[in-house]
């Protein structure tokens, strides 16, 4: 526990018991916690003791990308689509994008990357860390305001492999943030100080906390990592302003309800995976939530978990209200490659045989991209986006024909699959989904599991030929599912993707190359080398005193990129420059 | 359900015990069954940086940690501590599995001792000079373009470096492999490739000039499947010839163990 929260909690906190959903610690209520002006409110309401700004309302959150000063949630809204309206850098001008500012975040991120998205609000950007650091920065320079260190248990298990955040979720005054020991705090934004803090799982047995929250109306949700280790995943609703558990969601159903029969006994479902360990996305019309799953566990031995091992590396449509499942549809029955299903779902409206769908599309770690009708999951398209030789198409029953399954036929994606966790993006305009593909060349080898407690049990090896391995910048025609165009890279990258109206596509690759292209032909205007892979994160972009600027995590730095001061800031014509 | 894992590792422990005051060994050394333990636990912790095969990935390569002069102790200490620094993370698994990664570790790090054969050394060592020393080094004199073989009779069974001879483009090693530019101007480049991205590409060349490139400044780039070593057949070599410089290499690996 840091310095900070100790302090916390001497001034006021209570601390109760640790099951899970339970508060650990809790501010009185004199302090601001039921007086906050969480959302319904209007964003005029002032409240006593908060001196002038209520924050962020659940109404700011729904308008999106409608004020060009902010990003308040992972995606930038709740489509996940990741499409920025702003235009200021655009095709003729993108070439002189120059760094505006570096921030050393002087925090290491051991085997992953700086995953992180971070929220702007008010000229600040509050930007969580890898070992769980966190910072409010200003957005016009990258210097910090307040910085946060979680004093974390020295036994992590699933986060001592994976030490990464990928960002905050925001309502109110109240940022919130999980952790690698799987607790899900609340912040007060103006200090950085611990307003409350509940555990979601127990860390020992191999859980950990890693996503981006999503705020919906009056609720946090969270998902949890671990599906490495023998654990059963779920969806959690909080409440923002207490902390307590609204609701939960199981990935693998309780034994005797529908769905466990596709498990061959109670304790292989119990500790049978099912991470939910990606930001989802939400549809606030027909208030659901659309979330990956992870892989089934063990991940590559299946012998002891025969069956399709519902809800893994599916997407679940989830009701924010309740929690209760309305569809699934189950990408890869009884995955036996780590292909998690931990995906942003993009939402788009297409308007298919003359008819307009509310689709959800995913570019998943199996190769495959898919195009559902979100409000049933119905399935309207699956076609691969990768050279895969896993299954050879998905059939009209929505079932993948698998060929090739363990490597024996030719090249498998890796353990690292197809695409992975990174977020893509759509553009309307182009109706053009853009993702970082990977092409690998892997044969799995299976074995059964030691089962030791805090231990992963992954149940195999994966041999890939690192040779054939490359990546490419994929544009994906979303009525079809053909490829429009690519640019590779020499190395499968794990890198995120962002476009905005411009017409422009920014990704990152494994060689530390930042990148934008131009969506429609794919053309590349400018690169940056940052110097280090990007690793799981994907850009984000604003406006400040009529400025656009991106931002990208690579390594231990966040880097601000814009247009010289002078390209359109000078004065009667004079040059101003930096 | 009680792990065979620990119970295997708890009768060898029990069977192996530590001699107190003297160097910590591994108490697994050479023990078949811990050193199969040592492989499946490495595959679920390790062989995702470090390869499935040990040769390394996204983190070094751990196959000749020993050959390297590390010793049991050390390894053990690195995967406790992990790497400071770098993105090698602590271990806190108990002590008897990380002895039995150490175990495994140590097997897959041992190379069969080389076989010097009957050749004659200093005939070898005038055969280096006059075919290999241009681009080889060996005891800190020698050319830059290919990889320092001072220690390679270490690395590598007879068997291996046979082939490497006979036939240089069967394997080239990462960071040694062909690429041949044309620059804008017409200027014909062959070197190998020490680094690439998608926009530029870094070469040492056959002047041992280290030199980056822009691909958009390139009329063309290939890279070819030829190595820049040429081969060494027979006639080039004959039977004898490479005997002698097998002795001449296998020399060099008791020269520097003597000065260790």
């Amino acid at each position: 526990m840091s310095m900070r929260s100790v302090f916390a909690i001497a001034a006021g906190f209570v601390l109760t018991a640790t099951a899970p959903g339970v508060l650990l610690a809790q501010s009185e209520p004199s302090d601001e916690g039921d007086a906050i002006p969480f959302a319904r409110s209007a964003p005029s309401e002032i409240v006593p003791g908060d001196p002038s700004d209520p924050g962020v309302s659940y109404a700011d959150i729904l308008r999106g990308f409608d004020d060009q000063a902010s990003w308040l949630t992972f995606s930038g809204d709740y489509s996940g689509r990741r499409h920025s309206p702003l235009t200021q850098i655009d095709r003729e001008n993108v070439y002189r994008l120059a760094p505006a500012w570096t921030f050393q975040t002087g925090t290491l991120t051991r085997g992953r990357g700086f995953e992180t998205t971070p929220l702007l609000y008010d000229g600040v950007l509050y930007v969580t860390g890898s070992n769980n650091y966190a910072w409010a920065l200003d957005a016009r320079t990258g210097r910090p305001f307040w910085t946060y260190q979680r004093d974390l248990p020295d036994n992590l298990t699933y986060g001592r492999n994976a030490p990464v955040n990928r960002g905050f979720g925001m309502l109110g005054n109240r940022l919130f943030m999980v952790t690698l020991d799987a607790h899900l705090l609340a912040f007060d934004r103006r200090t950085g100080d611990v307003l409350w803090d509940v555990v979601l799982a127990d860390y020992e047995i191999g859980h950990a906390a890693t996503l981006a929250p999503l705020v919906i109306d009056d609720k946090v949700i969270v998902g949890i990592s671990g599906g490495e280790y023998p654990t059963r995943g779920f969806i959690d609703a909080y409440d923002p302003a207490t902390g307590d558990l609204v609701w939960r969601f199981y990935t693998i159903p309780d034994w005797g309800e529908p769905g466990s029969e596709t498990w061959p006994n109670e304790e292989a479902a119990m500790q049978g995976g099912g991470g939910t360990w990606m930001t989802g996305s939400y549809d606030p019309e027909l208030d659901l939530l659309y979330w990956g799953t992870g892989n089934p566990n063990p991940d590559y031995y299946g012998a002891s978990r025969l069956g399709d091992n519902l809800y893994t590396a599916a997407i679940v449509a989830v009701e924010g209200a309740t929690g209760e499942l309305k569809w699934h549809y189950q990408f890869t029955p009884h995955d036996i490659h780590d292909w998690d299903s931990n995906h942003v779902p993009v939402q788009a409206e297409l308007t298919i045989d003359g008819e307009e769908r509310r689709v959800v599309m995913v570019a998943n770690r199996n190769g495959f991209f898919y195009v559902l009708d979100r409000s049933n999951g119905e399935l309207i398209l699956a076609e691969p986006f990768t050279d895969t030789t896993w299954a050879r198409e998905i059939g009209a029953d929505g079932r993948p024909i698998v060929v090739n399954n363990d490597g024996s036929g030719g090249c498998l994606p890796d353990q690292w699959g197809g695409t992975n966790f990174m977020p893509p993006t759509y553009d309307p305009a182009l109706e053009l989904f853009f993702v970082n593909a990977r092409e690998t060349c892997s044969s799995y080898v299976p074995f059964e599991p030691e089962y030791v407690r805090g231990e992963a049990t992954m149940g195999g090896v994966v041999w890939t030929d690192r040779d054939a391995e490359y990546g490419a910048l994929r544009a994906i025609d979303v009525m079809t599912g053909e490829r429009r165009w690519e640019f590779r890279y020499p190395s499968a990258t794990m890198a995120g993707v962002m476009s905005t109206a411009a017409g422009l596509v920014f990704a990152g690759d494994h060689q530390g190359n930042f990148m934008a292209f131009d969506g429609a032909t794919g053309e590349n205007l400018w690169y940056y080398p940052t110097g280090s892979r990007i690793w799981g994160a994907a850009a984000m972009t604003y406006m400040l005193d009529g400025r656009q600027f991106i931002v990208i995590p690579s390594g231990t730095t966040l880097v601000a990129f814009a247009l010289p001061h002078y390209e359109f800031a000078s004065p009667a014509g004079a040059v101003i420059g930096r | 359900m009680k792990s065979t894992l620990s119970r295997v590792l708890a009768i060898i422990c029990i069977a192996v015990p530590l001699h107190a005051g003297a160097q910590v060994s591994n108490p697994f050394e050479g023990d078949a069954r811990a050193i199969r333990a040592g492989e499946r636990l490495y595959a679920n912790r390790c062989a995702a940086c470090h390869g499935a095969d040990g040769k390394g990935a996204t983190g070094p390569d751990v196959t000749m940690l020993w050959l390297e002069g590390t010793n049991d102790e050390a390894v053990f200490d690195t995967i406790r501590e992990g790497v400071d620094g770098a993105v090698m993370p602590p271990s806190f698994a108990p002590d008897e599995e990380l002895w039995a990664m150490v175990a495994y570790l140590r097997d897959i790090s041992t190379v069969p001792p080389f076989d010097a054969g009957d050749g004659d050394a200093e005939i070898g060592r005038e055969i280096f000079a006059a075919n290999c020393l241009e681009c080889h080094r060996v005891n800190g004199a020698g050319g830059t373009l290919g990889p320092d073989l001072s220690n390679i009779a270490a690395v590598r069974s007879r068997e291996a470096l046979i082939g490497s001879i006979r036939d240089p483009s069967a394997a080239m090693e990462l960071g040694y492999r062909t690429v041949t530019l044309v620059a804008a101007n017409g200027e014909r480049i062959e070197g190998v490739v020490k680094g690439e991205d998608a926009f530029s590409i870094q070469v040492v060349d056959t002047d041992a000039r280290l030199q980056g490139y822009l691909k958009a400044s390139l009329r063309r780039f290939v890279h070819e499947d030829e190595s820049l070593m040429p081969r060494f057949g027979r006639l080039r070599l004959s039977e004898r010839e490479l005997d002698d410089l097998l002795a001449f290499l296998a020399m060099l690996r008791v020269d520097a163990s003597a000065a260790h």
